[in-house]
């Protein structure tokens, strides 16, 4: 005996018609209008120029003349440019001296200034404030503190640590450190205020538990803190590479805009500005340098990249 | 097609055709510049300065409303650029083909412009005119490598040299100021060896004028290769060597600008500065004490005096060009030169003017005694800067230059490799 089907059959879903599904069929432009605005901006503002710097780069274009294709000869050029092996010298010596710094350091500082407090407060503003300067106003400052006739060598005079003058703007080495010196302690509030928020998700059972144990604050916060924040510094790894890589300002106004003294201290930044502005721009040139530094940094992030995801497996 | 696949091509569409528009890296060489101006003096044009709103504002459209009345149905619109970026905002106007019509150049900046076809080549279009200016300044805008003459020579500036005598006093050198190299370098040995790095008689190393001022022939008859790299031009750069070696230079002053050695004179820290006729008041408005110390003298050279001069160019692509012409020969007429050289401190480049008294009567005062010396070095200075010299070749050669002092190379290599920089930054 057949019992009555109370339940009617709902059938399967079509894709004709004006059903649900097929109304959205029919909008599939939708996702790609809202899209329209950012992938313009994308297009026009990254997409358009790395395409024409590519192109540009195998050119002999100059900025007032256009230009006629070379296949690899800047490339070819560059390998013989002084001045290029120069820049990245400086800018290579730049991360490897800049990014531990730039991820250890404001870690410290983080674990010392996290918690309640006014003090604490005060702490936090104060190693924050250099972030919210433009780097031309802290250039200018440093400039002033470490030229040859400034605050920090007439102290070192009058403490009669030095006879002459120390030259943290003239020589090559020194003027490069105290570069990095800048892009250090302008970057620390930054880099700590992204500490403070992976710290506060650092769970405070794991602090208890140490203490307990009898972990004191160095062994906490070597054996909780840091592994806690661990993604975040390998993250910060990334950003301080990349801004080490590129760094322009600091080393610009400490050298007054030449590059150094006889041009040692150029980075390579600041040799495609010079190749490719200004009436007589070497706009090809400047390209191909763009193009290795694309590569150099891509390959700096891909080797970072590989490292932590091998560290996490 | 479908709308779907129009839509996804867009994005690929808009980056190929943009791509396409912008690999040649400015506009086309445009070599048939006219030939001659014809055409009524009619229609707008533009006309653009650099840095002279803040204290001429009144002169210039004073100008602008004398040719206006004296041309009716033409219209000039000023335009005032700042002093900061002006090279920059001459390289986006010129890559966009939209230089104005009458532009304020000088002639490095007249030379690339030339080079790329975006000026008028006034030796076809108003040879005569070369009557109206001072030789030394037509000859400035004369490219003999493009074989043409593209600016009006307008101002001209040059001076004296500005010594600190307190400075040269307590460092050992008293006596008649120097007015030729070996005399400087000699005042700035005896100096080293008394105040080592707390004062120096130099505050900068040379740069290419300077090698012209020295003696050295800076490029071949012919304007197609550079030539300061023999052995005159060594024996400057041995000079700022031995300076170094015995502390009459710091390793700062090797990577100074024109600014930083005017600032490094208003300190104290340096004894003498190649000045212009501006210096003086600058110095009595901003570093008083030190103008009190400071003594004028000749400029030093061993062959002319050296001056800078700014010309006015018209694009070749105007599309009033006879305006263009008329108003830029207006504005650097003897007449208007001469109104704007009272104003401003500076020298007139048209024939004649520097005859008039306000440039040859005495009235006993400072200023006066510093406009007559520096007028009457104008008359017989030389724009050494060779146009084709870029600012590129400029800051190449100071770096060399630095290397060559700090021992990190060999003088004649430094020059050569300069020599070789410069060359290679010609027109091709």
């Amino acid at each position: 005996m057949s019992t009555p089907t109370l339940v009617k059959p709902v059938p399967p879903p079509t894709r004709q018609g004006r059903g649900g599904v097929g109304r959205t069929h029919d909008r599939w432009w939708a996702p790609w209008l809202f899209l329209a605005p950012a992938l313009g901006i994308v297009v026009t503002f990254i997409l358009f120029p790395f395409v024409n710097t590519l192109a540009l780069s195998v050119t002999d274009a100059t900025l007032l003349k256009p230009g006629h294709f070379i296949g690899v000869d800047n490339f070819v050029r560059l390998w013989d440019d002084e001045r290029f092996r120069t820049a990245m010298t400086n800018s290579l010596l730049y991360v490897v001296c800049v990014v531990p710094v730039m991820v250890a350091a404001p870690l410290v500082l983080a674990a010392l200034v996290n918690g309640g407090g006014r003090l604490l407060g005060f702490f936090r503003t104060a190693y924050y404030l250099p972030v919210i300067m433009s780097s031309v106003i802290v250039g200018l400052i440093w400039t002033n503190l470490l030229d040859q006739r400034g605050l920090v060598n007439e102290v070192l005079r009058w403490l009669s640590l030095v006879n002459e003058p120390v030259g943290f703007l003239s020589d090559r080495w020194l003027t490069l450190f105290s570069a990095m010196l800048v892009t250090i302690w302008s970057g620390l509030g930054y880099y700590m205020v992204i500490y403070l928020a992976a710290m506060a998700n650092i769970d405070q059972d794991l602090y208890d538990a140490a203490s307990v144990d009898g972990a004191g604050p160095v062994r906490r916060f070597l054996n909780v803190t840091a592994p806690g924040v661990r993604s975040t510094s390998a993250l910060i790894g990334l950003f301080s590479s990349v801004a080490a890589f590129r760094v322009f300002g600091e080393v610009y106004v400490l050298t007054g805009g030449t590059g150094g003294l006889g041009g040692q201290n150029v980075t390579v930044t600041m040799l495609i500005q010079q190749e490719g502005t200004g009436l007589q721009a070497e706009t090809g040139y400047a390209g191909a340098i763009s193009v290795v530094m694309f590569v150099v940094l891509g390959g700096l992030l891909a080797g970072q990249l590989w490292y932590q995801n091998r560290g996490e497996r | 097609m479908s709308g779907k696949r129009v839509l996804l091509a867009l994005p690929a569409v808009l980056a190929l055709s943009l791509s396409a528009c912008g690999v040649a890296g400015g506009s086309s060489d445009d070599s048939d510049a006219q030939s001659t101006v014809s055409g009524e003096v009619k229609g707008e044009i533009s006309f653009q300065t650099w840095n002279l709103k803040g204290g001429y504002e009144e002169y210039f459209n004073g100008l602008v409303k004398d040719f206006e009345e004296a041309n009716p149905g033409t219209t000039v619109k000023w335009i005032d650029q700042p002093a900061e970026g002006y090279q920059d905002k001459l390289s986006a106007d010129a890559a966009a083909g939209a230089l104005p019509d009458v532009v304020d150049v000088g002639p490095e900046a007249a030379f690339t412009l030339a080079s790329a076809g975006m000026l008028l080549d006034l030796s076809k279009t108003d040879a005569e005119a070369e009557a109206n200016y001072l030789p030394k300044a037509w000859e400035a805008n004369h490219f003999p490598s493009l074989g043409g003459t593209y600016a009006y020579p307008w101002y001209l500036n040059t001076g004296p040299s500005f010594f600190n005598t307190a400075v040269l006093e307590k460092c050992g050198v008293t006596g008649e100021l120097p007015t030729s190299y070996d005399a400087l370098f000699t005042a700035g040995m005896t100096m080293a060896e008394k105040c080592k790095s707390d004062a120096s008689m130099v505050g900068r190393l040379p740069a290419i004028e300077n090698f012209g001022s020295y003696g050295v022939p800076l490029m071949d008859e012919a304007g197609t290769t550079f030539t300061f790299n023999d052995a005159k031009g060594v024996e400057l750069v041995n000079h700022y060597k031995e300076l170094f070696a015995a502390g009459g230079l710091t390793e700062a002053t090797l990577n100074e600008l024109q600014t930083g050695e005017v600032d490094a004179f208003k300190a104290g820290q340096v004894g003498w500065l190649p000045g212009s006729s501006y210096t003086l008041k600058d110095l009595k408005e901003t570093a008083p004490k030190i103008a009190e110390t400071t003594e004028i003298s000749p400029q030093i050279t061993n062959d002319q005096p050296n001056m800078y001069i700014e010309s006015l160019a018209v694009s070749a692509k105007s599309e009033n060009t006879a305006t263009a012409v008329a108003f830029a020969k207006f504005a650097t007429d003897r007449e208007n030169q001469l109104a704007f050289s009272q104003q401003a401190a500076i020298f007139p480049s048209a024939a004649g003017a520097l005859e008039d008294e306000y440039f040859t009567k005495d009235d006993g005062t400072d200023e006066t005694a510093l406009r007559l010396e520096s007028a009457k070095a104008v008359s017989e200075a030389i724009v050494y800067w060779p146009a084709a010299f870029s600012s590129k070749s400029v800051d190449y050669l100071r770096e060399q230059i630095a290397l060559a002092v700090l021992g990190k190379k060999d003088v004649q290599e430094a020059l050569d490799e300069s020599v070789e920089y410069a060359n290679g930054n010609l027109p091709q």
